[in-house]
């Protein structure tokens, strides 16, 4: 069954002065432009991809965002939300945000096309995944080291692969890469894993991964044939050759804070929020992952994009009067 | 059936609205040999019913060889998406899933003759001396792929030493083969050169610099 999905960048009017521009169109994001939408603020989401939806595009299936006894696949969920706001009239603007000028009554956001003006701006630009750091692995990128296995999985049938990490992300995409490749190692530089119990009972009950606990990639051996990574137990200081035709790398995120660097608080590298999802700077507020706090899932995120929207709704109507 | 359901066709009106000149739509298929001819064909004859300054003309690969070297066709099913000129934007295999995107896209430049290309690349572009064939390897459920395609469409739209095709490598595995493609998007410069993933505007002109 085919499906065709249509995701046309709004044609927006970079003379206007906006109620909120949102940066990011993750779950924090859309959440909040439904919300800022429905209080009727004029809002404008500024969003790099096609398609909004953040990390949720990225993975497979959701099945911790209640409301869905099944699991809901991610880019469904994404698109959903992107709907039920677009229905309130938010406006996405595919453009990449090159540099913000937050500080002042008139904040600036700059593409490489336009430069818009809001009364306030809600960041919520989220977090990319995490490098290991290895000599090569950009050059490889899409080429045997990917950050995405609903994107790259389907490549490797039949194949061997490594998915390196010991979370959440690195358990559940290694369930998904399974479908295809034909042996999957996932290698985890301890022997306890930060995963969920559940996904750590289903990945043991997968024979065709194996689990390499206390191991570091190396290096990787791409340009040799066959394709191989060298590896270390970091317990017995033992290396090994492991070939593989690919590797996945899924060791957490890094949170998206470039754009304000020098202008924006921040704490452990991500955005400080104060209440209210304020941040040390007046009209602005921030929404996500790319908030510092404990726990960033999709159920945090849309609850910070509701409480930002309604923030920045009271300030303006409060600026007004 | 209609391929397109109820709720996308009303969307693609409302997107089609805003064309300005025709467009034809010409598509190369045949009756055999093909995975997706008979879809794409079904999904162009929806399309072009879609908005009466959009059409689409057939041709058999097989047996129309004047239109396939005059459009320079090369697999099927291809389009070709062909407004006041030939801008060299094609489409190879079926612009299903995200993709369906990149064709809207592609139609609504060649109507409107609206782009969005900064003015580092108008500047390159303007003084482009040799030819540069963009090919984006995608696949339909790749959500990152049509920035790449739409880009390099823009820049085949802007410069007549550009051409651009959209390729749906699952539908052409011996091309994944040949260059190698395990991520998508992933575009080819001239046959040679590779950028990963969905390059921003600046590094796929700086990697045609390199490549030229």
């Amino acid at each position: 069954m085919l499906d065709f999905n249509l995701n046309l960048s709004a044609t927006a009017d970079p003379s206007e002065l906006y109620d909120v521009i949102i940066i990011g169109g993750g779950p924090a994001g859309l959440t909040a432009g439904l919300y800022a939408a429905r209080y009727k603020l004029k809002t404008l989401m500024m969003e790099k991809e096609m398609v909004p939806g953040g990390q949720l595009i990225a993975t497979q299936w959701v099945e911790n965002y209640p409301g869905f006894p099944e699991p809901v696949l991610g880019q469904k969920l994404a698109k959903d939300m992107e709907e039920q706001a677009k229905l309130f009239g938010l406006e996405i603007m595919r453009e990449d945000v090159e540099s913000v000028q937050l500080s002042g009554e008139i904040k600036e956001v700059k593409t490489p096309y336009n430069t818009w003006k809001a009364k306030t701006i809600l960041i919520a630009t989220g977090s990319s995944p995490r490098k290991l750091g290895l000599a090569d692995e950009a050059k490889y990128a899409g080429n045997g080291v990917s950050y995405c296995a609903t994107c790259d999985g389907p490549f490797y049938p039949d194949k061997v692969v490594a998915v390196v990490g010991g979370g959440n992300s690195a358990f559940e995409e290694a369930l998904f890469i399974a479908k295809y490749a034909r042996k999957l190692y996932l290698i985890h530089r301890s022997d306890s894993f930060t995963a969920d119990s559940i996904l750590q009972e289903r990945v043991k009950a997968e024979p065709k991964i194996e689990l390499i606990p206390n191991t570091v990639v190396e290096s990787l051996a791409f340009a040799e044939n066959p394709r191989h990574l060298m590896i270390k137990n970091i317990v017995s200081n033992k290396e090994s050759k492991l070939t593989v035709d690919g590797i996945f790398i899924f060791i957490g995120s890094i949170p998206n804070t470039g754009l304000f660097d020098g202008q924006l608080e921040l704490e452990n590298g991500y955005i400080k929020s104060y209440p209210d999802n304020a941040t040390s700077i007046e009209g602005v507020w921030v929404a996500g992952d790319v908030q510092e706090k404990k726990l960033r899932q999709v159920a945090t995120a849309v609850g910070d994009g509701a409480n930002a929207a309604h923030a920045i709704n009271s300030y303006l109507l409060h600026r007004q009067a | 059936m209609p391929i397109l359901d109820d709720k996308v066709m009303q969307e693609v009106k409302k997107a089609l609205e805003k064309m300005q000149k025709p467009v034809t739509l010409e598509l190369f298929s045949q009756s055999f040999e093909c995975g997706y001819c008979k879809e794409t064909h079904q999904l162009l004859e929806e399309l072009s019913a879609a908005n009466p300054l959009l059409s689409m003309k057939l041709h058999q690969f097989e047996s129309d060889a004047d239109a396939v070297k005059q459009f320079g066709i090369d697999k099927i099913p291809a389009i070709a998406v062909i407004g006041e000129k030939d801008y060299g934007i094609r489409f190879y295999g079926i612009p299903a899933g995200y993709e369906f995107s990149s064709l809207l896209s592609a139609i609504l430049l060649v109507s409107t003759g609206i782009y969005k290309l900064t003015t580092e690349t108008k500047a390159f572009l303007d003084n482009l001396k040799k030819p540069v064939h963009l090919q984006i390897f995608v696949t339909p459920t790749c959500p990152y792929c049509p920035p790449a395609v739409m880009l390099a469409h823009q820049m085949a739209f802007y410069s007549e030493k550009v051409k651009a095709d959209m390729v749906e490598i699952s539908e052409f595995p011996h091309l994944a083969q040949k260059y190698s493609v395990q991520g998508v998007p992933r575009t080819t410069i001239n046959e040679k050169w590779f950028v990963e993933g969905a390059a921003p505007e600046a590094m796929l002109i700086a990697k045609i610099k390199e490549s030229l």
